[in-house]
């Protein structure tokens, strides 16, 4: 890797816009033969967009590009692959009901033999260590393999430069292990790889250089031997950041929430939820890890009453809640942080104010008869915007004008102002950059110290492992363990993650 | 800062500019007629006010438009499709008509009330089906409400031929209604009736509800985001229904203002495009309550100057249909051509550097 002289990619004063933002402004970029470069920045920062370029999505406003030193244009994504681009989606590209081998021969030029391309798909699987049975149907391969499936339909069209968009954000400990081996492997052949990340630890174990992006802009291009986590973090965030990791709980009370036994089956007819129980205390989080699929949504619908489970039952306080109506949940206490703000978090083309009353519409404090009580609305957004300092012109701004940061804001704010006793958050820090991730880490913990019991359901491993008291793993619909903060050992929470049971006390 | 908000009242004017290209339209289909168009809408403005009696007849003509435009405008907050006012109005004119004559009796003060409360229920109920089926069996709004006009005019055909028909059994219409049912006019003498006070009044009420009522706020929060909604505990299947039933009940109204306010009778197929006429009303008003009132005058004093342009001219009256098309598909690119002006306007003032909140 120290004698990378010639460059695969270079993109030259990239710029592109869309509605309301600069996604790429002038953006440069090298990419060397044999080389890794980890294109580093927060959520928003415009690592997708640019990549996206490369690969022939979308056009840019302004700016070359050149592969193998020569400018190329790149009008889809078929152009990039005749010039041996090959993209990884974050979200994957595979016709779930289709075998590996369809899936890996569409779009492929010609009439191809399916058993030829299987054979291919095996020998490319042995050499890089990413063996599949190419007759499997891509629907019951775990999101793993999957992935392998994704690498193999670019290797087989002979890629020679990879991108890699945030390729960990649904593997296992183990599984991103393999998949850095495989990357090893590939650069070795002097092909070229770009990891997109937003993860310090994985840049500084697969990448052989950095470049990192703020707010549409790049920021600088170091060797990885001159980068550290600490510096690294800063150019992302543009000031220094102190993350905050969780304290112990100090003042644990009564349980709070008790899940008994509870099954959820799907309208497809799967168990997506199989006789889960576990308890919350005041003053407690549990964070529940686990590969995103496993049963994590559905957990959070159901103890918000919008599932209806088939079996067990859900305690607040003692009093059973299950199968109630929503409002029936609210009015007992209980707030949500839903994984997606836009989708169901919030009304984007309400106002501040209004979304901040989103769940209040009916409340006796904001209304006065069957008439919308205005003044209080807005006092309430008033109040509530200072307190969270949420950034808005003003409380009748429309949700959608506001960035992500603020966007959770409202409704971490709204949610909090509803969970006298219990808060599920899932996923509470999607899509942020660090400050405001911070921000809600910071406000998770306050509200447990006030003695609220909190439910964290993230994939993000870390987060779980900063802020809980307690964690348990979810595997299809199960707890497989539940650890004490103490007692947490992030090899064994991988296995399980993957659904491979430790020998260990049960 | 006072930069931007001048353009958006350039925006805001987006409805006037495809008014006015949609005329400039119709007169090149004049052209064709070899007509000359300039005369033909001079002709057509000073008709439509020339006197005190079409000046009048406009808001006539309005009163029933304005909520057939509502009917449609209060369901589309919702996001729901209502293609079924014309159905509406007729339930809502036949049970206005049926308590009219049954209950001629009485003195106006009690028979107008129960005439207009009994077009109201009417339409609603019918209207509410379609909610129903909505939330019931996950149905499509609006081919349900559509199909339900054709079930509604069988409805009227079937009355008017047979129980509802004249005394004299000539004609596919009813008896002309008691006296005590009509509905006043507020300038003697002309069509302009009391009901285009009470249709103002329902545009206010639909302002009302769906900005300042608990209930507006879930319809609109159902509109606009239905997960987001169901999250929140509303009960949409519920919404769909009352919504249903407050839109139909508008057309229902509308249907009273026909029978007691202008026919006095319910004739067979009467006023057949009014539904339609009220979907392009709603889209040319934003389906905002002010804004249907506004397109609403603008259809009836169009309908009125039209008229007598073809009753006086060798025009065909086709072309105020022509004219009343081509506003409405004007409008409808508009808010295409709208959305790439903000977007190009927002690129430009980013490509300059400027914050863009």
């Amino acid at each position: 890797m120290s004698n990378v002289n010639e460059t695969a990619v270079e993109l030259r004063g990239i710029r592109k816009c869309f509605s309301g933002i600069v996604a790429n402004d002038r953006i440069d970029l090298e990419v060397g033969k044999g080389e890794v470069l980890a294109l580093l920045g927060e959520n928003g920062a415009g690592k997708t967009t640019l990549m996206r370029i490369l690969y022939g999505m979308y056009r840019a406003d302004e700016g070359d590009i050149l592969i193998d030193g020569k400018p190329v244009t790149i009008d889809s994504p078929y152009d990039a692959m005749n010039l041996g681009i090959g993209m990884i989606h974050q979200h994957f590209t595979l016709v779930p009901v289709h075998t590996v081998v369809e899936n890996v021969m569409l779009g492929l030029d010609g009439p191809y033999d399916p058993e030829r391309v299987a054979e291919e798909i095996k020998a490319l699987g042995k050499r890089y260590g990413l063996e599949v049975d190419p007759y499997a149907t891509v629907r019951l391969l775990p999101v793993g393999m999957q992935q392998r499936v994704e690498i193999l339909k670019a290797l087989i069209r002979k890629a020679r430069i990879l991108i890699m968009d945030e390729p960990t954000a649904v593997l296992t400990p183990q599984e991103t292990d393999r998949l850095f081996d495989f990357i090893r492997e590939f650069r070795a052949g002097g092909n070229s790889v770009i990891f997109i990340t937003h993860k310090l630890n994985e840049v500084m174990s697969i990448a052989d250089r950095i470049t990192v992006l703020r707010a549409g802009r790049t920021v600088g291009s170091i060797p990885k031997l001159e980068a550290s986590e600490t510096t690294l973090a800063r150019m992302m965030v543009g000031r220094d950041l102190e993350l905050t990791t969780g304290h112990p709980a100090k003042n644990v009370g009564d349980v709070v929430l008790d899940v008994d036994n509870i099954s959820v089956v799907s309208s497809r007819g799967n168990r997506v939820i199989d006789g889960l129980s576990f308890q919350i205390r005041q003053g407690e989080i549990l964070g529940i890890a686990g590969v995103s699929g496993n049963g994590q949504e559905e957990l959070a619908e159901v103890l918000c009453g919008l599932k209806k489970a088939e079996e067990g039952d859900i305690r607040i306080s003692g009093k059973s809640i299950v199968n109630c109506d929503p409002l029936t949940i609210i009015a007992e206490g209980v707030g949500y942080i839903p994984s997606d703000r836009q989708k169901e978090g919030l009304v984007l083309d309400m106002t501040v104010a209004e979304n901040l009353v989103l769940k209040g519409s009916s409340d006796a404090e904001f209304t006065r008869g069957c008439f919308l009580d205005m003044t209080t609305i807005e006092e309430n957004a008033d109040r509530q915007v200072h307190e969270f300092s949420i950034k808005t012109p003003s409380v009748s701004t429309k949700a959608k004008a506001l960035s992500g940061g603020n966007q959770q804001k409202v409704v971490v704010a709204r949610e909090i102002a509803i969970a006298s006793k219990l808060l599920v958050a899932v996923q509470p820090t999607r899509g942020l950059d660090l400050g405001a991730t911070d921000y809600v880490h910071r406000v998770l913990l306050r509200e447990r110290d006030k003695g609220k019991a909190v439910l964290l359901i993230s994939t993000e491993l870390s987060e779980i492992m900063n802020l809980s008291d307690r964690i348990g793993v979810i595997y299809r619909g199960s707890l497989l363990k539940v650890f004490t903060r103490e007692n947490a050992d992030i090899g064994e929470i991988g296995l399980l993650m993957t659904g491979i049971r430790g020998e260990s006390n049960e | 800062m006072s930069k931007r908000s001048d353009q958006s009242i350039w925006l805001a004017l987006t409805p006037l500019y495809s008014v006015i290209l949609g005329l400039v339209a119709s007169g090149l289909m004049m052209l064709l007629l070899k007509q000359n168009p300039i005369e033909a809408f001079a002709l057509l403005f000073r008709y439509a006010f020339r006197d005190i009696y079409n000046i009048a007849d406009i808001f006539a003509k309005a009163t029933p438009l304005i909520l057939t435009g509502l009917a449609f405008g209060f369901a589309f907050r919702a996001t729901l499709f209502n293609i079924g006012a014309q159905g509406q109005f007729y339930m809502g004119a036949i049970a206005a008509v049926v308590v009219a004559l049954r209950l001629g009796f009485l003195p106006a003060i009690l028979l107008l009330p129960l005439c207009l409360i009994s077009s109201v229920v009417m339409g609603a109920a019918w209207g509410s089906i379609v909610g129903i089926c909505k939330s019931k069996f996950n149905a499509n709004e609006f081919l349900i409400s559509m199909m339900s006009n054709y079930v509604a005019i069988a409805i009227m055909n079937f009355l008017v031929r047979g129980p509802l028909k004249e005394a004299k059994g000539e004609y596919p219409q009813t008896d002309v209604i008691p006296e005590a049912a009509w509905i006043h006019s507020l300038i003697p003498g002309t069509r302009f009736h009391w009901g285009f006070i009470v249709a103002l009044a329902a545009a206010l009420l639909a302002y009302v509800i769906l900005w300042r009522t608990s209930l507006g706020f879930k319809i609109r929060v159902v509109g606009m985001n239905r997960s987001a909604a169901r999250y929140a505990g509303i009960d949409e299947k519920k919404i769909f229904v009352i919504v249903f039933a407050i839109s139909a009940g508008f057309a229902g109204l509308a249907g009273f203002m026909e029978v007691n306010g202008i026919q006095h009778m319910v004739v067979q197929g009467f006023n057949p495009m009014l539904g339609s006429e009220g979907i392009g009303i709603a889209i040319l008003g934003n389906a905002h309550p002010l804004g249907i009132v506004l397109s609403g005058l603008l259809f009836g004093a169009l309908k009125v100057g039209g008229n007598l342009l073809t009753q006086t001219t060798t025009i065909p009256s086709s072309i105020i249909g022509i004219m009343e098309g081509f506003v409405m598909l004007f409008v409808v690119l508009s808010y295409f051509v709208q959305n790439k002006v903000i977007l190009a306007q927002r690129k430009k003032s980013l490509a300059k550097g400027e914050d863009v909140a």
